[in-house]
């Protein structure tokens, strides 16, 4: 089992609901953003780079085989699940960074300071809070918490703590273009694996060896 | 300056220090100039110049003991003081990195092999434990007096510590040679950043490494001794070793520049330019400060000169800890996911990073940064420096380092 995601650019129109619903969900600090769609080329979002020529492109932790932030972890904080996900231990995490410097793809996030307090800086009520309310530990690992301790990293963790409810990730089900499926990379007849073969799905930096669990579609037409 | 002048300086400025860390620890990575985009800057760039600033000492040793340099030999017990407290000041410059210092004893319960800072935290312990050994065997026969107490009972303790150095010596330049090494490799395997990412990365640390640490025991050597004839020799071997691998290392670096800048692929040059446009200043200064020293530790007339050595080798120190800064620039500076849009021609394009901290002035998701250290940073550093001197000056004064009867 390889639980991967495929994301075809065809269908996405950069609405960034799955950025927003990723960050509620997840109850993730001011400033940070597990998930975050931009429009390549473009000095804005959703401004065509060339007229009439523009797609979106979600970046998010692409769950690597070959996960450079998994071996450079002092401390196996950030560690490989049974189904292939990468995720962090946020009672583990000593806070070295290595990781964000051995992640080329800059969805590793660091918490600078006590969340509660960047919560003020960025004008949030008082008292505010957002996201799934209870802890999450796997196999004893604090894989989820909604308050995040000062001084350790985060990154997308696959919505592990939905997926033992049978849930689809945050980002899946709240996809106004049905653009994101997750399924077996392991298993050839898995939708995922079929759209990978038959829509020529690619993966980010293929050059860096890191093997990404993410897939992309290339779009066909361009949004305009 | 008196001893306890310079006690004094040091210690408040290690206090000083202190205090910035308590302070950061309360509040939080936040009071450094880090960011999501850029998250190693000073502390790290002080991991790898204290570690090699640690090489000079048991580089001199095996020197003396396994090639019989034997001019160097007064010259042992502060290549190995130098190297055990730049060592610890290493391991103790990483510290104020950690965003959770507390949970540090994970390393040791949870020690993940594959990582190249549990390999450098563990190659650190044993060079500092062997350079303590070291110091403490070669200082075995003057241990006497109020001291006594410290020394273990053997029969003939001059030619006991004489043997022990030689059959320890060999250990010690693999120990000294693997903290460069290991130490290197924290950067080098990372595949994300082109421009850690290359062979030359390590040797380069060696070569870098051997000309600081020199150096370093050159200055405390003449400041000890001064500049009496029966030294003289040792004084100009010091200086060609320190010359000869500058220039190693000078070559090491533009080789590897060379090769990318000749190939030109676009991630190479932008890397490139950070270093060579936007921090021109301190590359110039990388480069020319040591070259500077070297030139003047080679003239004769210059070493007719206390304070004229001291200078130039404090010189080269600083051009190494500019080369050591920029470390972090060229790795940080440039965005690892940068990508050629679909569809278009001739585009790199880097994919913004949310900065995880709130600013009024600047972007959410940023690409770019021009890193200095926070005030805070700096006095944490200036106080991690302040420490490695007061350890020097201290032992010197409290230990029996200097040769009584040569000094
Ligand atoms: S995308 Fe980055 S954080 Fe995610 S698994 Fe790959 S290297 Fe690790
Ligand atoms: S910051 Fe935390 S998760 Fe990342 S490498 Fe260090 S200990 Fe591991």
């Amino acid at each position: 089992m390889r639980r991967g995601m495929v994301i075809d650019l065809e269908k996405c129109i950069g609405c960034r609901s799955c950025v927003v619903a990723c960050k509620q969900h997840n109850a993730q600090p001011a400033g940070t953003w597990w998930n975050r769609v931009v429009t390549p080329g473009s000095e804005f979002h959703a401004v065509p780079p060339v007229k009439g020529r523009e797609y979106f492109l979600p970046v998010h932790c692409q769950h690597c085989q070959n996960a450079p932030c998994e071996k450079v972890c002092p401390v196996d904080a950030t560690y490989r699940h049974t189904d292939g996900s990468i995720l962090v231990d946020f009672e583990r995490c000593i806070g070295c960074r290595y990781c964000m410097a051995a992640c080329p793809y800059g969805v590793r996030q660091f918490n600078w300071e006590d969340p509660q307090k960047s919560m003020q800086d960025y004008g949030y009520l008082p008292g505010y809070t957002f996201g799934y309310p209870q802890d999450y530990r796997l196999n004893g690992r604090l894989v989820y918490t909604p308050v995040r301790p000062k001084g350790v990293v985060e990154k997308c963790n696959f919505c592990v703590h939905y997926l033992a409810q049978g849930l689809e990730p945050a980002c899946v089900r709240g996809c106004p273009g049905k653009a994101r499926f997750v399924g077996d990379l392991d298993d050839p007849d898995s939708e995922v694996s079929k759209m990978i073969r038959d829509k020529n799905g690619f993966t980010l930096l293929p050059e860096k060896g890191t093997k990404p669990s993410v897939y992309y579609l290339p779009p066909k037409r361009k949004e305009v | 300056m008196s001893k306890k002048t310079a006690l004094i300086i040091t210690g408040f400025l290690m206090m000083a220090g202190f205090a910035a860390w308590v302070y950061q620890f309360k509040e939080g990575l936040v009071l450094t100039n880090l960011r999501n985009s850029y998250t190693w800057g000073l502390y790290v760039s002080g991991l790898a110049f204290f570690v090699g600033n640690a090489a000079g000492g048991l580089v001199l040793s095996s020197l003396i003991y396994l090639f019989g340099v034997e001019n160097l030999k007064p010259f042992a017990k502060i290549g190995a003081l130098t190297a055990l407290v730049n060592v610890t000041a290493a391991m103790v410059s990483i510290i104020p990195d950690i965003g959770q210092p507390l949970r540090l004893y994970n390393i040791f319960i949870h020690p993940k092999l594959t990582s190249p800072l549990v390999w450098d935290v563990a190659v650190l312990n044993l060079y500092a434990a062997l350079s303590l050994t070291y110091l403490y065997i070669l200082m075995l026969p003057d241990l006497k007096g109020r001291l006594q107490w410290l020394a273990i009972k053997v029969d003939n303790p001059k030619e006991f510590s004489q043997k022990l150095a030689k059959r320890l010596a060999p250990f010690s330049l693999v120990a000294a040679v693997g903290i460069h090494v290991i130490t290197a490799w924290i950067f080098a395997t990372q595949g994300a950043r082109e421009w850690w990412h290359s062979a030359a990365l390590a040797p380069d640390f060696v070569a870098a490494a051997m000309a600081s640490g020199t150096a370093l025991v050159l200055a405390v050597s003449v400041l000890t001794y001064g500049l009496k004839e029966q030294y003289r020799q040792a004084y100009r071997t010091m200086s060609i070793i320190i010359a000869v691998s500058l220039f190693v290392h000078l070559f090491l670096m533009y080789n590897d520049y060379f090769i990318h800048a000749w190939y030109g692929a676009p991630e190479a040059m932008e890397t490139l330019s950070i270093t060579f446009h936007e921090y021109l200043g301190t590359h110039a200064f990388e480069v020319l400060a040591p070259l500077a020293a070297v030139i003047l530790l080679l003239n004769e007339k210059v070493r007719n000169n206390a304070a004229a050595m001291i200078g130039s080798c404090c010189l080269l120190i600083a051009g190494i800890l500019a080369h050591r800064f920029l470390l972090m620039p060229g790795a940080f500076g440039k965005i690892a996911l940068t990508i050629s849009p679909l569809g278009l021609q001739d585009v790199e394009w880097p994919v913004p990073i949310a900065s995880g901290r709130y600013s009024h002035v600047l972007d959410t998701f940023v690409t770019e940064w021009h890193y200095f250290p926070s005030a805070v940073e700096l006095a944490i550093f200036t106080g991690v420096v302040a420490f490695a001197g007061f350890l020097i000056i201290l032992a010197i004064d409290w230990l029996p380092i200097v040769n009584p009867e040569e000094s």
